[in-house]
């Protein structure tokens, strides 16, 4: 059976009072052509509307080898194990779990039991959070976190009880967590319905589609312009910012295609990681150095950036360019050159919580065999600790690019479409707890070719 | 729909009669000694038919509100019992299909039934409880909560109960109100058999093993390495063999000389997707299997739990039941499209009429 004949199934998770009932009954009542069963563990006050409604008592199953990674939710292969029977009366399920529920067993249903995963996909894991509360709850409970964790949408509700500053705040403290999940603001749990529903949250191009940036590693910068420029001098001119100082590096021969932008990010990394010299307004910026733009001063500051021969010059910034609204002039002749190509980088920034995201880039092929033994190890050590794995790879020697998600200890891999013409490369997204970044990506350095 | 091409049957399968019901057909069995057919489909409905030649005799509709989930006809054939999602249990004649007694057990669903070989006893098995009510619905024993919702039912003998749950079996002296015995082991059990002389206990377990104790010596082993979990399991009547399901392939365990535990099991490849249902010949070591892809095949077992295959047909569709009429001499088996269909069963000959020996 080819994943479209299967019948998607999205989880409804959410802390008790974060308004998954209100959620759901919206969902229920609106126009939009599904016929939802709803798998219902939480009976709670509010009742729901319509609809296929089936109440099960949550069943978490362990199994004997103790493996957390196999523990499955046996009420949902006993509903699910019905609900097949009856194929021509629904085309949606929907599971609202408990409060305090795993939602590791709840994914891992859908992967463990073949029967269920003959019939059903996840489509998705949505996650109601109560903006007022979730602070708290985070620090006190793994449950929520994990919910979180887990998310592929978080639907910060009630947003009307708390201020857009607490609210800024938490949205960043949340992408921290999950930097894949899609997060949503709402009031009353008043979401559009396209945005919980029919996700293929597991479909990569997707993701990637809504968030171009969301498997991307995080960069001490967060802009960079090439600039095309004649012999000669000019100058970089910075008006007042948000911030007294700016970091910055200037590359020469620095290429303007996605690939190249990469390289030059690389280095640009390794030399942000060097002490920066400071330059004061009226100084030369030096090429190839980490420096630190001094913008205490009122008004202009002007940087001298000389040219021997025809060159493109990426300017690497801590801050975008629009910040400063920084220009390039070229002195004598008082022009503004603008910019041949501009990217943005996602800008790093102070982890709190235990629970975070982990994201790997890299061009060219990998080692399959290598690979598959250094998955195998990460994921039988620190499986408990990863919570969702999502990526694409290139296997040497294969024309299609490898799809691979997991929940936990499980995954599957498979080929997903040809690269084409697409320069190829790696990227992959880890969610967890206490995972070591530069232990992750120097294992997969290894397996690159 | 199966990938397989319709086949008319071959061997010792022949033409008999085919019909059909409304929805996908999850429970069938033979009633008033192989002379009707009672076939439960998914959504409610009933529909008894002429055991040779298929004529309808009666039939209801929503006799469950949300569905039908099993039914279990009476060892003497003259009544039969059916339970749904709407917590509900009726036992029916199954002349007219009339309800003798309907049972109300509150909100959740009511799984299984199983009358005990004599049919004094109906067990049923809704949510975390067992109940034992008499022929006319008299409640004669309520279970304890099971640890879990209970998985599987089955009696060992007239007044000893038999319940599989997560992490253990128990069995319950219903007359005594006693326990017996507990078996103890951490999985989820899905599916139980007992071998005919009640001693050998086999559960099937969601983490694609089967699981057998054997209760005088209280022995237990561990059978892995199956693909998928094995929901169905059977017994011949000698309790020699336990065929398994798990994958598309029948496992058949022997239980001859120091086995099964070190031996290599007997392997029948005849389907192309996961066997759906499993049912041993009332008498003799005739296995019969039917296949999420339609198939239907007869397999003639040696001791060693090998075999090679006598007869095979094409139910058109995943096949959601399978039942051998009393004398062993037809097969019928129910799909998810909900058509039902009886094969006689003979070799082809006419020197045998009377069966397979």
């Amino acid at each position: 059976m080819s994943i479209k004949d299967k019948v998607p199934v999205t989880i409804l998770t959410g802390f008790l009072g974060s308004g998954k009932t209100t959620l759901l009954n919206r969902i229920l009542s609106e126009e939009h052509g599904k016929r939802i069963a709803v798998i219902e563990n939480e009976y709670g006050e509010v009742g729901i509307d319509q609809g296929l409604v089936i109440n099960a008592d949550e069943e978490v199953f362990e199994m004997s080898n103790g493996c957390i990674c196999c523990t499955v939710r046996g009420d949902l292969i006993r509903v699910l194990g019905n609900l097949m029977k009856r194929r021509d009366k629904f085309d949606y399920v929907l599971v609202e779990t408990t409060g305090l529920a795993d939602p590791g067993p709840v994914a891992q249903t859908f992967f463990m039991d073949e029967e269920i995963s003959s019939e059903f996909t996840l489509d998705g894991i949505v996650t109601l959070v109560d903006a007022a509360h979730i602070d708290q709850q985070l620090g006190r409970s793994d449950e929520s976190s994990e919910q979180v964790a887990f998310a592929d949408v978080l639907v910060l509700n009630k947003t009307d009880l708390v201020s857009d500053d607490a609210l800024d705040t938490l949205e960043s403290r949340l992408r921290d967590m999950n930097r894949m999940t899609r997060i949503i603001r709402a009031e009353n749990a008043k979401v559009p319905i396209e945005t919980v529903l029919n996700l293929s949250a597991f479909d990569l191009d997707q993701i990637l589609k809504r968030r171009p940036t969301f498997l991307e590693p995080e960069y001490p910068f967060e802009w960079t312009g090439v600039y095309d420029l004649e012999p000669g001098k000019y100058e970089l001119i910075l008006e007042e910012g948000p911030d007294p100082e700016m970091s910055l590096v200037a590359i020469v021969n620095q290429g303007e295609s996605e690939e190249e932008l990469k390289d030059g990010a690389e280095s640009s990394v390794r030399l942000y990681a060097e002490n920066a010299n400071t330059l004061e307004p009226g100084n030369t910026v030096p090429y190839g150095e980490h420096v630190n733009l001094k913008l205490e001063n009122k008004g202009n500051k002007s940087f001298i950036l000389n040219i021997e021969k025809p060159s493109k010059i990426g300017l690497f910034t801590q801050h975008t360019a629009e910040e400063f609204n920084m220009k390039v002039i070229k002195s004598d002749e008082n022009k503004e050159i603008p910019f041949n190509t501009e990217r943005f980088w996602q800008a790093e920034h102070e982890h709190d919580d235990e629970v975070g995201s982990i994201a790997i880039e890299r061009f060219g092929d990998v080692d399959p065999e290598k690979l598959n033994t250094w998955m195998g190890r990460l994921l039988s050590e620190k499986g408990v600790d990863i919570f969702r794995t999502k990526g694409f790879i290139s296997y040497s020697g294969n024309p299609r690019r490898i799809v691979f998600q997991g929940v936990h200890m499980l995954f599957t891999a498979q080929p997903d479409k040809e690269w084409g013409n697409e320069p190829r490369r790696n990227q992959l997204v880890f969610i967890g707890r206490n995972l070591n970044e530069k232990e992750m990506q120097e294992g997969f350095d290894k397996c690159l070719i | 729909m199966p990938d397989i091409e319709p086949f008319s049957p071959r061997g010792m399968f022949h033409e008999g009669w085919t019909a059909e019901v409304s929805d996908y057909a999850i429970a069938c069995g033979w009633a008033l000694k192989g002379k009707q057919f009672i076939v439960g489909d998914v959504a409610g409905g009933i529909f008894a038919f002429e055991g040779d030649t298929g004529k309808i005799i009666w039939k209801k509709e929503n006799t469950h509100s949300g569905g039908l989930l099993a039914m279990a006809i009476h060892p003497e054939g003259e009544i039969f019992a059916t339970s749904g999602q709407d917590g509900n249990v009726q036992i029916c004649n199954c002349h007219e299909g009339k309800v003798i007694k309907t049972l109300d057990l509150g909100k959740g669903w009511v799984e299984h039934l199983k009358w005990s070989n004599d049919g004094l006893f109906l067990a049923i098995a809704t949510s975390k409880k067992v109940y034992v009510f008499n022929e006319i619905g008299e409640e004669k024993w309520i279970s304890e909560d099971h640890p879990s919702t209970v998985s599987a039912i089955t009696w060992s003998n007239k007044n000893e109960l038999a319940t599989a749950c997560y992490g253990r079996v128990t069995f319950f002296d219903i007359v005594n109100n006693k326990t017996n015995q507990k078996l103890e082991w951490q999985g989820s059990l899905v599916s139980m058999e007992l071998s005919p002389d009640g001693d050998i206990v086999a559960c099937g377990s969601q983490d694609n093993s089967v699981h057998f104790w054997r209760r005088s010596t209280g022995m237990d082993a561990e059978m892995t390495g199956y693909p998928g979990k094995p929901s169905h399991l059977s017994f011949d009547d000698s309790g020699k063999l336990l065929a398994t399901s798990g994958s598309e392939r029948i496992t058949v365990w022997s239980f001859i000389g120091n086995g099964p535990e070190g031996t290599m099991p007997g392997e029948l490849c005849h389907h192309t997707e996961p066997i759906s249902s499993l049912a041993f010949s009332n008498k003799g070591m005739l296995v019969a299997s039917g296949s999420r892809d339609g198939s239907v095949v007869a397999s003639f077992l040696k001791n060693d739990g090998n075999g090679d295959p006598v007869g095979a047909a094409f139910a058109g569709d995943l096949v959601g039941a399978i039942s051998w009429r009393p004398d062993d001499c037809a097969l019928a088996a129910v799909n998810a499209k909900g058509v039902v269909n009886v094969w006689k069963f003979k070799v082809r000959t006419n020197l045998f009429s009377k069966g397979f020996k």
